[in-house]
């Protein structure tokens, strides 16, 4: 019996001694856990598969040390919500007691604005990377999020737009029970009023619509220039599929909801032609973005959206502040505050004082199949 | 540009149809409301999918995935319905296990196609137009309500004309009285289940074609409507069932065009109240609760 124990006391020493060497770094030994909560399923389906797909890749390039974390173990505790808000409540709730150093989510800012604050009264920091609706960075003083806000992205893509094409008058058709293709609407009509282009409709829908011929049959009267779509995916690729049935021939454009290859896909020949602003551009070489394409089209088959982009943005950023020290909600919360611009697959990014990201944004056009780089 | 409002109004409005005319049909011959008419819709759309994914000509997937649907309509009386009528549990109680069985129907379809919404294979779809004057029509729209009334004049020659359509408006009637006269009523009514349920998959595999989308959902979107179409034209009336939907597809249409947008399901609703205000029966009930 004894020599046993003092065989597997030898041994456990020996092994943690090894641990201890090979992790190395001035971080080594340091266990952090952050919590993810994404829509895996359900309508926003589309947007948390990207994510997890991300977070997937990350933590694979974690234990390939191609991510550096100083030595420190970084696991991503990756939970879906479902497109379900009550899920995500109870997933924050969840992440507010259970040790997470920092929550990263959840997908939808619908979804944020009815959960961070739970988050926020337990003082545990978040890192959004797809919440783009006005309103969130300020629910709270460590709430950042690395996903640029459509504000910053709108007005650029219609100086571009009006250039291009000599845009006059606009209609917008939006989902008005929604917080995301609500914002999409507000930011697009002062953005169009900013421009002097005259919306001469506007029209809504609800989750879920499939039938949208009566608002375009209206709009399509009024021949606006331009449609904005402040639709997710579903809705927008029928939105984008029935103006081209009733002969629309204007141009169309939309907010993030937009930005999805799985857009392309499901509209095919419908969606040619349409203009998205981004926060990601696949073609982007900076920040290692070359080789994560690379490995995430390897991996899954497809390559990444922006919602994979901003993800693994975020992980980047995260072992960026693991390297700095931060080991703790608190740390974590004043290193994203401080932080030097850094090179993700974003290009750089670094937060605002409004902890909104400062980084670059993309124009794009919908052309034969992919996203090019509008002109 | 009213014109153009109008079509894509009959053209919501003739799947609205098809689905409520299966409710409604249910509803005549047998007293219940059956909620799980909506999964036998969306589970249709499934199986019509999945045919076609699988490479199954279109119009033998229809087929096929009708006479699917009609067969659940059967099972779903076998095990939701005629224990209870055997029991005579009234009409509360049929309502509730019809709501058990749709919760079923869409735990199983959601097992095996996933909870994300699905498309028919791209090729498998016409997206030709047909343009007459201002109006644009869609070649499949078109196909669609030809299916659709079709169908429908299929439904009413059968309850008019045939002898199964005699049993089934004898039993609707009076199903003491029928069954005194010889009728087999077990048969009539799994033969009216089994009508009713494909017409209601017919109605979830064209919508799916229309807009190109099979969800779990789509049934829980259609149910309200269906409902509300149903008592508007008087429960258990087939042609106020298609007048109903008719005119449902008209006025939200034309609330979206000419009121608005958001207002759309409360204006639809709020027409078909103020209908039953001055007709409690419906548009062709012809007594409060029950008519064949």
């Amino acid at each position: 019996m004894r020599v046993k124990s003092v065989f597997y006391a030898a041994l456990l020493m020996v092994f943690a001694s090894s641990v201890a060497y090979g992790a190395g770094g001035p971080m080594s030994g340091k266990t952090i856990k952050v919590g993810v909560i994404a829509d895996v399923t359900g309508s926003a389906g589309a947007y948390g598969t990207s994510q997890k797909n991300a977070y997937e890749l990350a933590g694979d390039d974690l234990k390939a040390g191609l991510i550096d974390v100083g030595g420190a173990t970084l696991t991503f505790d990756f939970q879906d919500s479902a497109t379900d808000p009550a899920q995500v409540v109870n997933l924050v709730q969840k992440f507010t007691t259970d040790g997470s150093a920092l929550m990263i989510g959840p997908t939808l800012s619908s979804e944020a604005k009815k959960a961070d604050p739970i988050a926020v009264g337990k003082n545990l920091t978040i890192l959004a990377t797809s919440n783009t609706a006005q309103g969130i960075t300020t629910m709270g003083s460590c709430v950042f999020r690395d996903s640029l806000s459509e504000e910053q992205v709108v007005p650029q893509m219609l100086v571009k737009m009006e250039k291009a094409w000599k845009v006059r008058t606009a209609a917008i058709i939006y989902g008005d029970d929604d917080q995301f293709t609500k914002t999409d609407f507000d930011i697009f009509s002062a953005s169009l009023k900013a421009d002097n282009i005259d919306v001469v409709d506007i029209k809504t829908f609800h989750k879920g619509d499939v039938d949208f011929k009566a608002q375009l049959t209206a709009i399509g009267e009024k021949k606006p220039d331009l449609i904005v779509i402040g639709a997710l995916i579903e809705e927008a690729v029928k939105i984008a599929t029935q103006a081209k049935q009733l002969g629309f021939k204007g141009h169309l454009t939309g907010g993030n909801g937009l930005n999805s290859p799985k857009f392309i896909e499901l509209a095919g020949p419908a969606g040619d032609g349409v203009i998205v602003g981004a926060a990601y551009y696949l073609g982007d070489t900076r920040g290692g973005n070359k080789a994560f394409v690379e490995r995430y089209t390897k991996k899954f088959g497809k390559p990444p959206d922006q919602f994979a982009a901003q993800a693994y943005a975020a992980a980047q950023v995260v072992a960026a502040a693991i390297r700095g020290g931060a080991t703790n909600s608190g740390q974590f919360c004043s290193f994203f505050g401080n932080m030097k611009p850094l090179m993700t697959v974003l290009g750089p990014v670094s937060f605002m004082s409004s902890r909104d990201v400062r980084a670059d944004s993309a124009i794009l056009e919908v052309s034969k199949g992919a996203f090019v780089p509008f002109k | 540009m009213l014109i153009q409002q109008l079509a894509n109004g009959v053209f919501l409005g003739a799947v609205y149809a098809l689905f409520a005319i299966g409710y409604t049909l249910i509803f005549g011959v047998l007293d219940i409301l059956n909620l799980a008419h909506a999964a036998i819709f969306m589970l249709a759309a499934f199986v019509a999918l999945s045919l076609a994914g699988l490479g199954v000509p279109l119009v033998l997937a229809f087929a096929l995935a009708l006479v699917v649907a009609g067969l659940l309509g059967v099972l779903l009386d076998r095990v939701a319905f005629a224990p209870l009528r055997r029991r005579n549990a009234g009409t509360l109680v049929p309502l509730i296990s019809s709501i058990g069985a749709a919760i079923i129907m869409q735990g199983v379809a959601r097992g095996i196609w996933g909870p994300d919404e699905r498309r028919f294979p791209s090729n498998a779809l016409s997206t030709a137009e047909i343009h007459i004057g201002s109006l644009t029509v869609g070649a499949l729209d078109l196909v669609i309500l030809a299916i659709a009334l079709a169908l429908m004049g299929v439904l009413s020659y059968v309850l008019r004309s045939t002898a199964l359509g005699r049993s089934i408006r004898a039993v609707a009637a009076d199903r003491v009285a029928a069954a005194l006269l010889g009728v087999d009523i077990e048969r009539t009514i799994a033969l009216t289940f089994f009508i009713a349920s494909a017409l209601g998959g017919a109605a979830g595999i064209l919508i799916g074609l229309q807009y190109n989308s099979v969800s779990l959902e789509m049934g829980a979107r259609i149910e309200l409507k269906g409902l509300a179409i149903i008592i508007l034209g008087g429960m258990g009336s087939v042609t106020g069932a298609v007048i109903g939907a008719f005119l449902l597809g008209a006025v939200e249409t034309l609330s979206v065009a000419y009121i608005s947008s958001s207002y759309r399901d409360a204006i639809a609703f709020g027409v078909m109240f103020l209908i039953l205000v001055l007709r409690p029966t419906g548009l062709f009930g012809k007594r409060a609760l029950r008519a064949a």
